[in-house]
């Protein structure tokens, strides 16, 4: 059999190389006697003075025999692998002769290796690695669609009702499990120890849906789950049970107080499992309620999320089609409220689309790219000191040439040097990307990444950036594949075939060898054009972060304490005003605090807008009617946050239940209701929509705008009433005005809120500030490493420009000092140089702003109020740029004019 | 003596070589410097090439299992390593003849009409 055969032979060509190269041996020797013999014999017999002849001529008919014998070896297939060795000891020898070269390489590598290892584990993490979910491709989510409605825009990620979900459940076919949940705070209580953190509300069918077993105890039952109120029964985390019970396997069947209700423990999840929320320690079925008073969640009740699982044979396309028409059913069934004729749908796509928001994603990829640029920008670096060194090594490569080396041998060994190095660089680069992946981890950008998608799952925070085997992969691939990119070029331009003109060489004229720097000209006018780039998408981040920063967000966030409460159970929702009141009254008390105020709709939260009536007009037309955000506040909130009275006055203590109804309207609201009018005593009214509250107001004071959803967005319209006048439960942030540092009354309020409802702890406690700050997270991130990805790669090409500057400096010496002999003057030769330097800037400079205009453009949504191709930055950019070379080329400049014209001849 | 190790000639020769090679062994057992010596013969020196072209060429034909080695005693009584062509050698010569056939046949007929 062939394939044994050959499978023999090259067994044993890897197994015993060295029996194998002295059988190559013994064979070409008895080729040559038997040859030279002939020889010998044809040409007069058996004579010994022809012998020596004889053998000259055999040999020289033979070949080159070190060659012949190495590409025998290459033949069985595994020889390389010995090759690989023997040109790995080499180069390991080369590098530790020049340990300074070596660790600048190493260095340079490094630094771009590892900088893309730690932005790779992000995207790894957030965008990459598949959900941890059993066979995650066919998870699906599923979400309900409206059209756009007057200023709405569409959407299609609408959270589901219970029994709207039910109606689609009871008639698809193209899901094997479906679930839904929806994520809440919880106060949980157990003995002495009270915690306030993330649950989840959900049904029987979460676990199975996404493949998860308890570890412990059982899942809700269908009972449990389906029927409202069917049992007070929980699921706790691995991680509560750890916290709370000491991993105590006698937990099953205790009982845990659950915003102050009890509920029976039945299982506990396995170790990791934090549900799709990401952190989640508790789970309640979703019908049970812990206000004795609450009804079961009606058809317009929409706060619940679904997931499903493709059934067999399904395509994501065909549950789509399927869903897109039970959509069209269920809005049959629950036609929409506001009987405008808007006709709701449905739709689902697979989870894994939801996992980020899109964003984020763009972002990352932003960053990804960047980083990579960085990494080019080091291999041209590190390419030029290879070409300098190689024609370093010129006499060295074209002996061993001579000798018999073959040109791909010998490129193989230049590579193996430079992939040496890559893989040294990879790494070295391991720690700064193990730096970097923490560093990155621990920014906590969970609010952040998850943007305001409403269907964008947690289950990816920030948390699960790490380095994992596949960014080790990564690192390797990497360190390898750019040995190559920068070692190549290098490894052929050494081994150009020129051999006596290199052996003739004593380092006389210089003329020839500047053919080596042609190349190192483009790679530095490359280096510079890479840069450009980075320095412009660096260059409009940041300034749009300056932007945002400066942006008036209507309000002064400085010195304010933010926090929520959770509710007492007890408390009936008409008693609630009490509780707040109270609360407001005792903490306006304590010292050091200037005022308190409270609303349900604070800066920075999403809260959903009202369609409003202006009563001074015929209705709108469906769909026309104007929307106002809506804010329930103490009337001393526009105080405590100093938001300025514009006109009229502001809500007071005569604003009660009985009196009628006040409110205040924004500047915006104000301008675009009324246009060129008095707005003080309009009447507007809450639209058809259902709801309480909003009868007919009348208006008494004109207040600043706010911005209400961050930086980016413009002030809407708003309106303030008095939470007293409907006497209703809202869920309020409370506000706390200091004198000093906010968080030193962080302690007080607790203890002051504590004393007032023991056990229902304050929760949620943040400087206004650090809420400002962290809206702006994201574009700082983003601002913060496109800018120190920049900073290196402007450092870097830097460098590469005084690398090839001085390294021509130092070729051109005798060029030079005759310069000089002939009378250029200090100021004429360095003038020379750092035209050289200007005009390789000025090339490189003029490619990278030509990119830079075509690709800034997917900076998207990084940038703010900064066009794409701001002139100002590009012009900054300019400067900055020229400054740097002018400085890295005015070195070996000033080493030039030093040069004394007679030592430069001399030498 | 110090030239460019490997020329476009030989890269040419490549295949050709290993099908005289093969055509070569087809006759009987042979050792490399015979091989060499049958092939420089038959050609006329025609297709003379670096004699030591041969060894990687052997190698490569032993490691894709067309030949197979044995180190034998040689008439002079000091060992030589004798090739032997496989069952799959011999297909593979029957396969590149007809190839080489077709080829020529094509040459030919151009050849005739130009």
């Amino acid at each position: 059999m062939s394939f044994f055969d050959a499978l023999k032979f090259r067994l044993r060509a890897i197994t015993r190389p060295d029996a194998h190269a002295r059988e190559l041996d013994e064979e070409m020797d008895f080729h040559l006697d038997r040859d030279a013999a002939q020889l010998a014999h044809d040409a007069n017999g058996p004579a010994d003075a022809n012998e020596d002849e004889a053998r000259y001529a055999a040999r020289r008919r033979f070949g080159n025999r070190t060659y012949l014998a190495e590409e025998t070896r290459r033949m069985s297939g595994l020889g390389w692998l010995e090759l690989l060795g023997q040109d790995l000891r080499f180069a390991v020898r080369t590098f530790r002769r020049t340990p300074g070269f070596t660790a600048i390489a190493v260095l340079t590598l490094a630094l771009g290796i590892g900088a893309n290892t730690a932005i790779f584990s992000a995207v790894d993490a957030l965008l990459l690695r598949p959900l941890p979910f059993r066979d995650p491709g066919r998870l699906m989510s599923v979400s309900l669609t409206v059209p756009r409605r007057g200023n709405f825009p569409p959407r299609d990620n609408v959270n589901w009702s219970w029994p709207k979900f039910e109606a689609l459940r009871g008639m698809q076919h193209v899901f094997a499990q479906t679930t839904l949940w929806y994520p809440e705070p919880f106060t949980i209580r157990h003995g002495d120890q009270t915690l306030r953190d993330q649950g989840e509300y959900t049904d029987d069918g979460y676990l199975t849906t996404l493949g998860v077993r308890p570890a412990l105890g059982r899942n809700f039952t269908a009972d449990e789950a389906t029927h409202y109120n069917g049992g007070h029964v929980a699921l706790i985390s691995d991680a509560l049970w750890q916290r709370l019970y000491d991993a105590d396997r006698r937990v099953l069947g205790q009982t845990v107080l659950v915003n102050g209700m009890p509920y029976t423990i039945v299982g506990v999840t396995p170790p990791g499992f934090q549900g799709l929320s990401g952190q989640a320690l508790l789970w309640l079925p979703a019908l049970t309620s812990s206000n004795p008073r609450a009804e079961p969640p009606g058809p317009y009740d929409h706060r619940f999320l679904a997931i499903a699982r493709l059934a067999d044979g399904v395509s994501p396309e065909q549950a789509a089609a399927v869903v897109a028409t039970l959509g069209a059913r269920i809005d049959a069934a629950y036609p929409d409220q506001n009987g405008q004729g808007w006709h709701w749908g449905a739709t689902t796509k697979p989870l894994d689309q939801a996992r980020v928001d899109p964003q984020v994603r763009s972002t990352l990829l932003v960053l990804f790219g960047a980083v990579g640029l960085v990494l080019l920008i080091a291999c041209a670096n590190v390419a030029n000191l290879f070409l300098a060194r190689a024609s370093g090594r010129r006499k060295e490569i074209a002996v061993r040439i001579a000798l018999g080396a073959g040109r791909r041998r010998l490129v193989e060994q230049l590579l193996a040097e430079s992939v040496l190095l890559g893989v040294a660089g990879g790494v070295v680069g391991l720690g700064l990307a193990w730096a970097g992946a923490r560093g990155l981890a621990s920014l906590q950008l969970s609010a952040a990444l998850q943007g305001n998608g409403g269907a964008v799952i947690g289950t990816l925070g920030s948390q699960a950036i790490r380095l994992d085997p596949w960014a080790l992969l990564f690192t390797l691939v990497l360190g390898v594949v750019t040995g190559i990119v920068f070692g190549l070029v290098p490894a052929l331009q050494a081994t150009r075939p020129s051999l006596t003109e290199d052996l003739k060489d004593d380092g006389g004229p210089a003329s020839r060898r500047f053919g080596g720097l042609g190349s190192r000209n483009v790679l530095v006018a490359a280096e510079i054009a890479l840069a450009v780039v980075l320095l412009a998408g660096a260059g409009l981040v940041l300034r749009s972060l300056g932007r945002r920063m400066g942006v008036d967000l209507g309000f002064d966030a400085g010195h304010t304490l933010t926090f929520r409460v959770n509710r007492a159970p007890e408390w009936a929702p008409d008693s609630i005003t009490r509780f707040y009141d109270v609360a407001i009254q005792r903490l306006a008390e304590l010292p050091g605090v200037t005022s308190a105020g409270m609303t349900d709709c604070p800066p920075l939260v999403q809260c959903a807008g009202t369609l409003i009536n202006l009563m001074d007009r015929p209705a709108a037309a469906p769909g026309t009617e104007p929307l106002a955000g809506v804010h329930w506040i103490t009337p001393g909130w526009t105080t405590v946050e100093r938001i300025p009275l514009l006109r009229g006055r502001l809500l007071d203590e005569r604003d009660r239940v009985g009196t009628p109804m006040a409110v205040l309207v924004s500047q915006t609201a104000a301008r675009r209701w009324w246009p060129g009018q008095d707005p003080i005593g309009k009447v507007i009214g809450q639209s058809r929509t259902a709801g309480g509250g909003l009868d007919s107001a009348y208006v008494v004071g004109v207040v600043g705008d706010v911005r209400y959803q961050g930086v980016d967005s413009l002030p809407g319209a708003d309106v303030y009433l008095s939470y007293y006048q409907v006497p209703f439960y809202f869920r309020m942030m409370l506000f706390v005005r200091t004198r000093g540092d906010p968080l030193a009354l962080a302690g007080p309020a607790r203890t002051t809120m504590a004393r007032w409802a023991p056990g229902f702890p304050v929760y949620d406690v943040r400087t206004m500030e650090d809420r400002v700050g962290q809206s702006l997270a994201y574009s700082r991130l983003g601002a913060l490493l496109l800018g120190l990805f920049a900073a290196v790669a402007l450092g870097l090409a830097a460098i590469g420009t005084y690398g090839v500057i001085a390294y021509s400096v130092a070729q051109r010496t005798r060029e030079i000092g005759i310069r000089v002999a002939l009378g250029a003057s200090a100021g004429d030769v360095a003038g020379m140089v750092v035209r050289r330097g200007l005009a390789l800037g000025a090339i490189g400079g003029g490619a990278g702003l030509v990119v830079a205009l075509g690709v800034t453009r997917v900076l998207g949504s990084l940038l703010y109020e900064v066009a794409p191709r701001d002139p100002a930055t590009l012009a900054a950019i300019i400067v900055l740029l020229g400054l740097v070379v002018l400085l890295a080329s005015w070195i070996p400049a000033r080493r030039a004019a030093s040069v004394p014209a007679v030592e430069a001849l001399k030498s | 003596m110090a030239r460019a190790p490997r020329s476009p000639r030989t890269e040419l020769l490549r295949g050709t070589l290993d099908l005289l090679i093969l055509q070569t062994l087809s006759l009987r057992p042979l050792h490399g410097y015979g091989i060499a010596q049958h092939i420089a013969r038959l050609s006329n020196d025609a297709l003379s090439v670096e004699q030591g072209s041969l060894y990687p060429a052997l190698e490569r034909l032993q490691a894709r299992g067309w030949v197979t080695s044995k180190w034998l005693p040689s008439p002079t009584g000091r060992r030589a390593r004798y090739y032997t062509i496989t069952r799959a050698g011999l297909r593979q010569l029957g396969e590149e003849i007809s190839a080489l056939d077709a080829v020529v046949l094509a040459i030919n007929r151009v050849l005739r009409r130009a």
